[in-house]
C-alpha cells in the first residue's frame, strides 16, 4: 500500500498497539478460542510440568504431594551415567543414518517417478503404503522377517551363501541397530519421495529447456537447475525426517526394546524405561528436558528453512 | 546425446524395480505367511509358496463366536470408534479456527505455526507422564475419552495448518461477493466457502483418522481394561499370549492395515496434497 | 439508483495510510471512474464504499443514508470483481439467483429475474454451466448479470475488464457504456487504464498515493490537469514534460534550454511568473507539437531518438534538453533517427507546472 503524507482529517479510529488490536479483533478470537485453550492445556501444560518435575524425586506411585526437591541432581545423574553417552551415540547413528538413507532413496524414487509413464500412479501408491500403515504393523512384520529361526531374510542369506546359518539379527549387538534402521528407512523413504516429487514440480520446465539449449547434459541440468530448486524442500524434508527419527519409539520398542544389552537403546526408549520401567519420574523428566533443548535447536533450523521458503507467501 | 539420456532413464527404471522390491517383498511375505498354517510357517528352510493355503487365520479373527475373533473385532471397533470421534471432533474445532487464521489479521497467527512445530517436535513419550496425571485428574484414565481428547489436541495444530492452506487458496473475493449479494459473514462462510473446502476437510480428516488409528503409545498407557483396547495395543497383548502364532499375527497385522490403506488409496490425491502443503511453494 | 457521497474518507492500517481524506460526490446515474496506478488506494476506496473493510474516518453516504457502519449486505449495492468471483460450485443460473435468494424473494420471481438478466446479457444458453466451463468473456457477462439481476442503488466495479484480451476489452467497453446509458445506473468503476476511464466515464477521480488528485470530467482532466502526475497519467502517449529555466528580461518572459530560448505568450508569461522558483515544467501533448526540419521562430531544437509508426499516425520521440518529447506526424512524413529537428509548441494549448509543487500554473 502506498503511504500518503497528505493531511489526515476526519474522526480517526486508528488501530495500532497490540492491546487495541486484540480488542478490535475480539470477535475473531471466538473462532480460534476452543482450539487455543485445548492446545494450551495439552501442549503448554505438559512442558511446564516436565520442567518442574525434573527438579524433584517422585515416588513410583506418581503421587505429587510426596515428591521431594532435589535441585540439579537428576541432571547430574544423567550426564555422569555411562549409559548416557552410549545411548546418545545410538540416537545419533539411528537418526543420521535413517535420515540419510531415507532421503537418498526418496530422492532417487522422486527423480525416477518424475517422468510420466504408464503405471506411475500405481507405483507411487504402492511405495507409500509402508508410510501409511502403523508402526506397530511394520514392527511385527519386520520382526517376522528377521526371525532368528524362520525369518525369510536369514533363510535367503543362507541360500545365497552370505552366511552359513541364519543370523539372529535382532539379538546381536552388532546387527540390532542397523536392522532397525532398515525398517525405519522402509517406512520413511516414501515421505521424502512425496515431498521431493512436489518440489520437482516447482522446477520450471522452461529453465530445463533453456539449459538443454545451452548444451547442458542430464547431470548438469540436474545439478544446476533442478537441485537449486529442491534446496528448500530438501531442507524441510531432512529436518522433518530427523525430528521424526529422533522421536520414533514404536519400532525400537516393539522390535528390540532397546536391547540386546542396550545396543539399540535410543533416547526415547531409554526415557520410557526410566519412567515406566524403573518409575524414576524425576530422572525421566530431566531427560525429557534435555531432549526438549535438542529439539528446540532442530526446531530453530526448521523455522529457518521454512521461513526462507515462505517468502513468496503473502502475509 | 540420446544414448546418454537413455542411460539415465534405464538407471531410473532399474532403481524403481529395486525400490519396489524393497517395499513390496516384505508386504507380500506378510500375506503369504498369513495364509499358511502355523506348522507350515515354522519351517526351515521356509516354504516359499504356501503348499496348502488356508484362510483359517482370517476366519478365526473375523468370527465373533470364537473368543479370539470376538476380541479382535472388539479391538477393531474400539479403534474405529476412537478414530472416528477424533476425526469428527477435530474437524469441527479445526474448521472455524483454520478459517479465522486464514482470513482475519489478528495477533497470534504465528502462534499457530509454532504450535504445529511444537507438536511435531516433541515425542509422545515425554508427554505421557504429565498427560497421564492430567487424565487422572480429569477422571478419564481407562476411558476412550482420554484417547480422543489426546489425539484431538495433538492433531489439532496440524489440522488447522492444513485447512488454513486450503482456505488460503479460496479467493476472498468470493466471500466479498456473497456479502455484497446479501449474505452475512457467517452465511458467506457456510454457503460459499464450506462447499469449496470439502477437499481440504477430506484431506485433513484422512490425516486425523490415520493418525488416530495407528497410535500406540497413549493407547498403551491410558487404557487398562482388556475390552477397551484399540488394535495396535490389542494385538500386542493378545499375541503375547500365543507368541509363536506368526501366521495369526500376520493376518491380524494385515487386517489392521486394510482400513488405512483403503482410505489412503481412495483419497490419495488429498493425502499427498496435505503432506506437502506448506513445505513446497509453487 | 442513488447518489454516493464520500466526505473526508480515511483508511489507515496501523501507521500506514491507504486512503487519506478523500471526498467526492457521484450523482445519481453518473458513471465515475476511479483511476490511478496500482497501490494508489482506488480499490481500497471501492471496498470502503462496499463496506468490505471498515472505514477509519470520515463519512460515506449512499442516497441520503449514512452507511459507515452498515454491513455490505445492508448497503444495497452490487459489485463486479476483477476475477469475477463467480461461485465455482454453482451453475450460472444459481450464481445469478444467489443475491435474490439472500433477499428471500419468491421462487417464481427469482426465476423470472434470472431469465430476464440472462436475456439482456445474452447468456441464456449458458445458464446450466459451471463457471469453469465458460470463457473469460462469458464469465465477465455472468458477473455483470449477477450485479444487475436485482436493482441495486449503485454498481461498484473493480477492474472488471482487465482479465480480458484486448479485443474483447474494447467490445465490453462499448457494451458497458451502453448498459450505463440504458439503465441510468450509478456506477463507480475502478481501473488502472486511463483509456477506459476517459472513454466510458462521466467523471474521473484520479488518485495517487492514497489521495484524490483531481475529480472532473475526462475532458477537463485531459485539458486542464491540476498537476504533473495527472498530466502524465491521463492521455496516451503521455504528456511530455520538460523542466526548463525561466528567463525574465523586462516584460518579456522566455523558457530557456541549452543554447536556446522560447519566448512565452503574455498569458503563459503571467503563468510562468507565478512559479515559486526559476524552474518551470513545460507540458505538451503530442498533438499540439509541430515538427520542423529547419529552425523556426520560437521553435526548439531537438534530436530524433526513435520513430514509431502506428499506421494512422507516427510518433516521434525527440531528445530536448535531456528530456524526451513525443510529437506526432502524419504517416506519410518521413523522419529518420539521429537527425536534428525543431519543435514548435502551440502556446495556447501548452501547460506550465511549478517545479517545486508540481502543480499547474494558472
Amino acid at each position: 500500500m502506498a503511504v500518503s503524507s497528505g493531511p489526515v482529517t476526519g474522526s480517526l479510529r486508528r488501530d495500532d498497539g497490540l492491546l487495541r488490536r486484540i480488542v478490535t479483533h475480539r470477535a475473531d478470537y471466538a473462532y480460534v478460542l476452543p482450539a487455543l485453550v485445548v492446545m494450551m492445556v495439552v501442549i503448554a501444560y505438559p512442558i511446564w510440568f516436565t520442567v518442574d518435575m525434573s527438579f524433584y524425586k517422585t515416588p513410583a506411585s506418581l503421587q505429587l504431594r510426596d515428591r521431594t526437591f532435589v535441585g540439579w541432581k537428576n541432571y547430574h545423574t544423567i550426564l555422569t551415567a555411562p549409559a548416557f553417552w552410549s545411548v546418545t551415540l545410538n540416537t545419533l547413528i539411528w537418526t543420521v543414518a535413517s535420515t540419510f538413507f531415507a532421503f537418498l532413496l526418496g530422492l532417487g524414487a522422486a527423480l525416477s517417478l518424475h517422468r510420466e509413464f504408464a503405471g506411475r500412479a500405481v507405483l507411487r501408491a504402492i511405495l507409500l503404503i509402508p508410510y501409511v500403515i502403523s508402526a506397530v504393523a511394520a514392527s511385527y512384520l519386520w520382526k517376522w522377517l528377521y526371525h532368528s529361526d524362520f525369518g525369510v531374510i536369514g533363510a535367503l542369506s543362507v541360500q545365497w551363501g552370505f552366511t552359513d546359518k541364519p543370523i539372529n539379527f535382532l539379538d546381536n549387538i552388532h546387527t540390532a541397530l542397523p536392522s532397525l534402521i532398515v525398517v525405519n528407512i522402509w517406512r520413511e523413504f516414501s515421505f521424502a519421495m512425496i515431498m521431493l516429487m512436489a518440489g520437482l514440480q516447482t522446477v520450471p520446465e522452461q529453465l530445463l529447456r533453456a539449459a538443454q539449449v545451452d548444451g547442458a547434459n542430464a547431470w548438469q541440468r540436474f545439478w544446476h537447475v533442478t537441485a537449486p530448486h529442491l534446496k528448500g524442500v530438501s531442507m524441510v524434508t531432512v529436518l522433518l525426517l530427523m525430528v521424526a527419527n529422533f522421536n520414533s519409539f514404536i519400532v525400537p520398542w516393539l522390535m528390540t526394546g532397546g536391547g540386546p544389552a542396550g545396543a539399540s537403546d535410543i533416547w526415547i526408549t531409554h526415557i520410557y524405561q526410566i519412567a515406566f520401567g524403573r518409575q524414576n519420574w524425576g530422572l525421566a523428566s530431566a531427560y525429557s528436558v534435555i531432549l526438549f533443548i535438542v529439539m528446540m535447536c532442530l526446531g530453530y533450523f526448521y523455522v529457518q528453512a521454512l521461513t526462507r521458503g515462505d517468502k513468496g507467501r503473502p502475509e | 546425446m540420446s544414448g546418454r539420456v537413455d542411460g539415465w532413464r534405464w538407471a531410473g527404471r532399474v532403481f524403481l524395480v529395486l525400490i519396489l522390491l524393497f517395499t513390496a517383498v516384505p508386504m507380500v511375505w506378510m500375506l503369504l505367511t498369513s495364509i499358511k498354517s502355523q506348522f507350515a510357517a515354522m519351517q526351515y528352510p521356509p516354504q516359499w509358496w504356501p503348499k496348502e493355503p488356508t484362510l483359517e487365520n482370517y476366519t478365526k479373527l473375523l468370527d465373533p463366536t470364537n473368543p479370539v475373533g470376538n476380541d479382535f473385532l472388539r479391538y477393531m471397533w474400539n479403534s474405529f470408534y476412537v478414530s472416528l470421534a477424533t476425526t469428527v471432533l477435530g474437524v469441527a474445532v479445526a474448521v472455524p479456527a483454520a478459517y479465522a487464521f486464514s482470513r482475519f489479521r489478528f495477533p497470534g497467527r504465528t502462534f499457530l505455526f509454532f504450535a504445529v512445530l511444537l507438536r511435531n517436535m516433541f515425542p509422545a513419550v515425554v508427554f505421557l507422564m504429565p498427560l497421564f496425571i492430567l487424565m487422572r485428574w480429569l477422571g478419564l484414565v481407562g476411558t476412550h475419552g482420554s484417547l480422543i481428547l489426546t489425539y484431538l489436541t495433538f492433531g489439532l495444530p496440524l489440522s488447522i495448518w492444513l485447512l488454513k492452506g486450503f482456505y488460503d487458496n479460496i479467493p476472498i473475493q468470493l466471500e466479498q461477493a456473497a456479502r455484497i449479494d446479501g449474505a452475512t459473514r457467517f452465511q458467506a462462510f457456510l454457503l460459499i466457502v464450506m462447499p469449496l473446502s470439502v477437499p481440504g476437510i477430506l484431506a485433513t480428516s484422512i490425516f486425523s483418522f490415520i493418525g488416530a488409528w495407528n497410535e500406540y503409545v497413549y493407547a498403551a498407557t491410558f487404557l487398562n481394561r482388556q475390552d477397551q483396547l484399540t488394535l495396535p495395543v490389542g494385538i500386542q497383548r493378545f499375541f503375547a499370549e500365543f507368541a509363536t502364532d506368526w501366521p495369526g499375527l500376520m493376518a491380524a497385522t494385515f487386517l489392521m492395515s486394510v482400513p488405512v490403506v483403503v482410505l489412503f488409496l481412495i483419497l490419495q490425491r488429498y493425502f499427498v496434497r496435505a503432506l506437502t502443503e506448506g513445505a513446497v511453494k509453487s | 439508483m442513488a447518489k454516493v457521497t464520500l466526505e473526508n474518507v480515511v483508511k489507515t492500517y496501523g501507521p500506514v495510510t491507504a486512503v487519506g481524506d478523500v471526498s467526492f460526490t457521484v450523482q445519481d446515474g453518473e458513471f465515475v471512474a476511479l483511476v490511478g496506478p496500482s497501490g494508489c488506494g482506488k480499490t481500497t476506496t471501492l471496498n470502503l464504499i462496499a463496506g468490505l473493510i471498515p472505514i477509519s474516518g470520515g463519512n460515506i453516504r449512499i442516497g441520503d443514508k449514512l452507511v459507515n457502519d452498515l454491513d455490505p449486505k445492508d448497503r444495497d449495492i452490487a459489485m463486479v470483481f476483477q476475477n469475477y468471483a463467480l461461485y465455482p460450485n454453482k451453475t450460472v443460473a444459481k450464481n445469478l439467483a444467489f443475491p435474490l435468494q439472500m433477499r428471500r424473494l419468491p421462487k417464481d420471481e427469482i426465476a423470472r429475474k434470472v431469465a430476464e438478466a440472462a436475456r439482456v446479457l445474452d447468456i441464456t444458453h449458458l445458464l446450466e454451466r459451471k463457471p469453469r466451463e465458460l470463457s473469460g468473456g462469458q464469465q465477465q457477462r455472468v458477473a455483470l448479470g449477477r450485479a444487475l439481476v436485482r436493482d441495486p442503488r449503485a454498481f461498484l466495479m473493480d477492474e472488471p475488464l482487465s482479465n480480458l484480451d484486448a479485443k474483447l476489452r474494447v467490445q465490453m467497453r462499448t457494451e458497458l457504456k451502453r448498459f450505463h446509458q440504458d439503465l441510468k445506473a450509478t456506477i463507480i468503476y475502478v481501473t488502472h487504464d486511463q483509456l477506459e476511464a476517459v472513454t466510458m466515464a462521466d467523471k474521473m477521480a484520479v488518485m495517487n498515493g492514497g489521495t484524490l488528485q483531481q475529480y472532473d470530467s475526462p475532458k477537463n482532466v485531459f485539458d486542464h490537469p491540476v498537476n504533473t502526475f495527472v498530466a502524465s497519467f491521463v492521455g496516451s502517449p503521455a504528456m511530455s514534460l520538460v523542466p526548463l529555466r525561466r528567463v525574465v528580461e523586462g516584460d518579456a518572459v522566455a523558457l530557456a534550454g541549452d543554447g536556446w530560448q522560447m519566448p512565452l505568450s503574455p498569458a503563459n508569461a503571467r503563468k510562468a511568473l507565478s512559479a515559486k522558483s526559476d524552474t518551470v515544467i513545460l507540458g505538451a501533448r503530442h498533438s499540439t507539437i509541430a515538427l520542423h526540419d529547419g529552425p523556426r521562430e520560437g521553435a526548439v531544437p531537438g534530436r530524433v531518438y526513435t520513430v514509431e509508426p502506428t499506421g494512422d499516425v507516427t510518433f516521434v520521440q525527440v531528445h530536448v534538453d535531456g528530456a524526451i518529447v513525443i510529437a506526432s506526424l502524419a504517416p506519410d512524413v518521413a523522419v529518420r533517427s539521429d537527425t536534428n529537428v525543431w519543435l514548435g509548441f502551440d502556446q495556447s494549448r501548452m501547460h506550465l507546472f511549478d517545479c517545486e509543487t508540481q502543480m499547474a500554473l494558472t
